[in-house]
């Protein structure tokens, strides 16, 4: 293999760090001055350069220019993200919702999972009031930790004893349903395509591809939990659940009877909402899953309720 | 007891030839046997030419030994040489010049083990179809080993990789190859590909490529990591002149992943996929002398690709030139100035799908900077940076000049050498306000009139020192010690020490 290009630090390096040069305040940098110091007579010399130093080179345009606010990335289109509008994938959803509750001003990027720090959508990059050092991005793990320390109306979750039990029925047997329905039924070629796939490249080559590797972690995830894809028992799970959450919410506005809504609410939005409605992708073709929660009319108006409060815009 | 005259005997055995007596002795055997290796020589050329205007006719070719090559790729070489073939009748010395030619061809293809030896013979006058003046050539072509496996391990440049590497040649007979690469490493994660390369119409210098690679390299320098899977076809032609062309085309699927934590905003907009399809032509006129450290002479090189225009397709569109030449000159006793010169433009194109050009990525736009282009600068440490990224620019332009000096008291004979340089650039992004970078043709156009004439305000970003060359037959390395004079906010210079390794330099 031809050598291509190369660069190695060495002990006069550590005079870059002690200049007051612009290039040179990474945390590495400063280490390699404790270990090393420069004979003054040239740390003199490094700092008489660069003899001029002239405003940055303006950024390329796709560069993101609004850094002052918040940016939650999330599947999104773009037209969508403009908007404000849900995300369509009920992870995103979750958090956009949740986040939206704590009236956090924020703006939707339409991205991937390979722009997220942990593989994963959503994350948060908050804003940075400095162009070269941005804050570093939170991902969904940490997020409710930020909102809390972040937003001046912040919701509490209500300490209900039965609170983790529920959020479960949501994060295993709806994820689990929605997954199947999703990715291993006809509703594949008809939402999740156009979705998840067609945005990606214009190349059939990469969209087989990619579509082979959705369809296949969506299959190995569900054989984490057993030994065969069963769709009566993951629908039928789900639909138990779907029941079992209408009667928690019972006649409350909210679930557990808060005040306002908190994150159980933006869990449970995020899959009713999606399944709710008729103009995802193209249209389900495969209804079970999507009638389970039509079933539940005050799961319904649950979910209209959060639509019209606060999804205004879109 | 032994006797004086044993003793005499012993004596004499024990006693050492004088070593410059042996000296001479061979030297006195070497002369004898070049003497007479030249005196056969001179007969040799006696006998041509004394013979040179002899009329012959070729009725015969014969290649010996080489039991795998085709036929029919041996007779596109040979049969114009036959004399059937031909109009006019051939003197001794031109049918030599013609089968030398050809065999030189032979010698390209890389199949045969060199030298390939060539005999005359007079075809027995006996046989009734042969004519007075025919002469018989054979050529001797031991054919070289069919493969060639090599593994081994690289550490160096801040990278260290292991690799195995399996050539396969001759494969049908044409001096078609296959080969085989695989690698892995620290920087250049991983690396694999497979290529395929025949000569067209026994042509050594014409050559067709098909290649397919998958690799994944880390760029530190702009926090990602980036994969790639794709195919690359090419024809490679050699004129005359000495001018190496290339066209080709690829389509490559691109994946910008694996962001680091502190990865900026710009990287995080361009991770993804995107699939480029893309034709391309390079050209090349090297005429340096030792490209590596090069004392006379010069290089021109261009490339040209246009990308997702019209039925191309793919992800992204534009169309990409870059220009680069170097110019050596010897100042006398050892003393070398040599000056290089780069430039290269991104010019957004729309895709047939859509309406207006369709913003640079990462991916495709120019870095600049390193110990192999502006050196006294970190890798891409010119031009635009959204926090520690270099997000890369559309337009750039750099020149260096260096002048190299022999190490006083090694001399000038050694690839060692001294040099003090100076050198700089501009790297620039496509100028415009637009709104998440949509803007029209014409908007583009105008952008890039004035993102040209941006590239002369103020001095550009240079940088000087002196250093250490020292030019492998595989590799240049360089220690220089730089200082950078003029800088833009953002772009990382390097001062102090710092070391290169590479096969182009500024």
């Amino acid at each position: 293999m031809p050598p291509k290009e190369s660069e190695r630090n060495d002990a006069v390096r550590g005079g870059a760090a002690s200049s007051s040069s612009s290039s040179s305040s990474s945390p590495q940098q400063q280490q390699r001055r404790s270990a090393f110091t420069i004979p003054p007579p040239l740390k003199r010399l490094f700092d008489a350069f660069p003899l001029v130093t002239y405003p940055p080179n303006e950024l390329p345009l796709r560069a993101p220019r609004n850094r002052y606010q918040h940016a939650l990335y999330v599947f999104a289109t773009a037209e969508g993200a403009e908007l404000g509008a849900p995300s369509y994938n009920p992870s995103c959803l979750k958090w956009q919702t949740y986040l939206e509750f704590c009236n956090i001003n924020f703006c939707v990027v339409p991205s991937n999972n390979h722009a997220s720090p942990t593989g994963a959508l959503p994350f948060l990059l908050p804003s940075s009031s400095e162009l070269s050092k941005p804050s570093p991005p939170v991902p969904s793990g940490k997020l409710q930790k930020w909102t809390l320390q972040n937003s001046s109306s912040v919701v509490e979750e209500p300490s209900d004893m039965r609170y983790e039990a529920y959020l479960s029925l949501i994060d295993h047997r709806i994820r689990r349903a929605w997954l199947y329905a999703l990715y291993l039924t006809p509703n594949f070629t008809s939402i999740a395509e156009s979705l998840y796939i067609l945005p990606a490249s214009s190349n059939s080559f990469v969209r087989l591809t990619i579509a082979y590797e959705l369809r296949a972690a969506a299959e190995a995830e569900l054989l984490k939990h057993s030994a065969v894809i069963s769709a009566e028992t993951l629908y039928k799970d789900a639909e138990e659940a779907f029941a079992a959450l209408e009667t928690v919410l019972g006649d409350g506005e909210w679930f557990f009877g808060a005040a306002k809504p908190g994150l159980f609410d933006a869990s449970v939005f995020a899959y009713t909402h999606l399944l709710l409605d008729k103009a995802l992708g193209n249209g389900w073709s495969e209804s079970r899953l999507r009638n389970a929660v039509l079933g539940n009319r005050k799961l319904v108006a649950h979910r209209e309720r959060i639509l019209t409060t606060f999804y205004t815009g879109a | 007891m032994a006797s004086p005259l044993e003793d005499d005997i012993f004596e004499k055995l024990k006693q050492k030839t004088d070593a410059a007596e042996t000296e001479k002795r061979q030297q006195d055997v070497n002369a004898k046997v070049h003497a007479q290796y030249q005196k056969a020589q001179e007969r040799l050329v006696e006998l041509v030419d004394d013979n040179s205007t002899l009329p012959v006719t070729i009725s015969s070719i014969r290649v010996l030994h080489a039991t795998h090559t085709r036929r029919e790729f041996l007779e596109r070489i040979f049969q114009p040489l036959l004399s059937v073939n031909r109009d006019g009748p051939y003197t001794l010395s031109e049918a030599l010049s013609d089968v030398s030619t050809a065999t030189n061809q032979l010698n390209k293809f890389d199949i045969f083990k060199s030298p390939i030896s060539i005999f005359i013979d007079k075809p027995d006058p006996s046989d009734p179809s042969t004519t007075p003046t025919d002469i018989a050539v054979y050529l001797s072509a031991q054919e070289r080993s069919r493969y060639t496996i090599k593994t081994g391990t690289e550490v160096g440049h801040s990278e260290g990789n292991a690799f195995v590497n399996v050539q396969l040649r001759n494969l049908f007979g044409g001096a078609e190859s296959l080969n085989a690469h695989g690698s892995l490493g620290t920087r250049t994660r991983s690396a694999y590909s497979v290529g395929f390369d025949a000569p067209v119409l026994s042509n050594p210098d014409f050559r067709f490529e098909v290649n397919g690679q998958a690799s994944s390299t880390l760029k530190s320098w702009a926090s990602h990591e980036e994969v790639l899977k794709g195919g690359t076809t090419k024809l490679k032609y050699l004129t005359e002149g000495g001018h190496r062309h290339e066209v080709g085309y690829s389509g490559i699927w691109r994946q910008v992943t694996s962001l680091a934590e502190n990865a900026s905003p710009t990287v995080r907009g361009d991770a993804g996929d995107s699939f480029k399809s893309s034709i391309s032509h390079t050209w090349i006129n090297d005429r340096r002398d030792y490209p590596l450290l090069p004392n006379r002479g010069y290089l021109m090189k261009t490339v040209a690709e246009i990308a997702g225009l019209g039925p191309l397709g793919g992800d992204v569109g534009f169309g990409k030139l870059e220009g680069e030449t170097q110019a050596a000159v010897p100042l006398g006793s050892g003393v070398t100035f040599t000056a290089g010169l780069r430039g290269g433009l991104l010019y957004p194109l729309s895709l047939s799908s859509g309406n207006a050009p369709i913003q640079s990525r990462i991916n495709d736009r120019f870095q600049l900077g390193g110990p192999t282009d502006v050196r006294g600068f970190r890798l891409s440490g010119l031009g635009p940076h959204d926090g520690s990224d270099a997000v890369g620019g559309d337009i750039y332009a750099a020149g260096g000049a260096s002048l190299l000096f022999p190490i006083p008291r090694v001399g000038a004979d050694t690839p060692l050498r001294l040099q003090a340089f100076v050198n700089g650039g501009r790297l620039l992004a496509l100028k415009g306000k637009s709104k998440e970078g949509v803007m029209d043709s014409k908007a583009v156009a105008s952008n890039m009139r004035r993102t040209i004439a941006a590239l002369k305000d103020g001095l550009p970003s240079c940088a000087a020192g002196l250093g250490i060359v020292y030019a492998h037959p595989v590799a240049r390395f360089e220690i220089n010690f730089s200082l950078p004079l003029v800088l833009r906010a953002a772009e990382a210079g390097r001062k102090g020490l710092s070391f290169g390794v590479g096969v182009e330099f500024l």
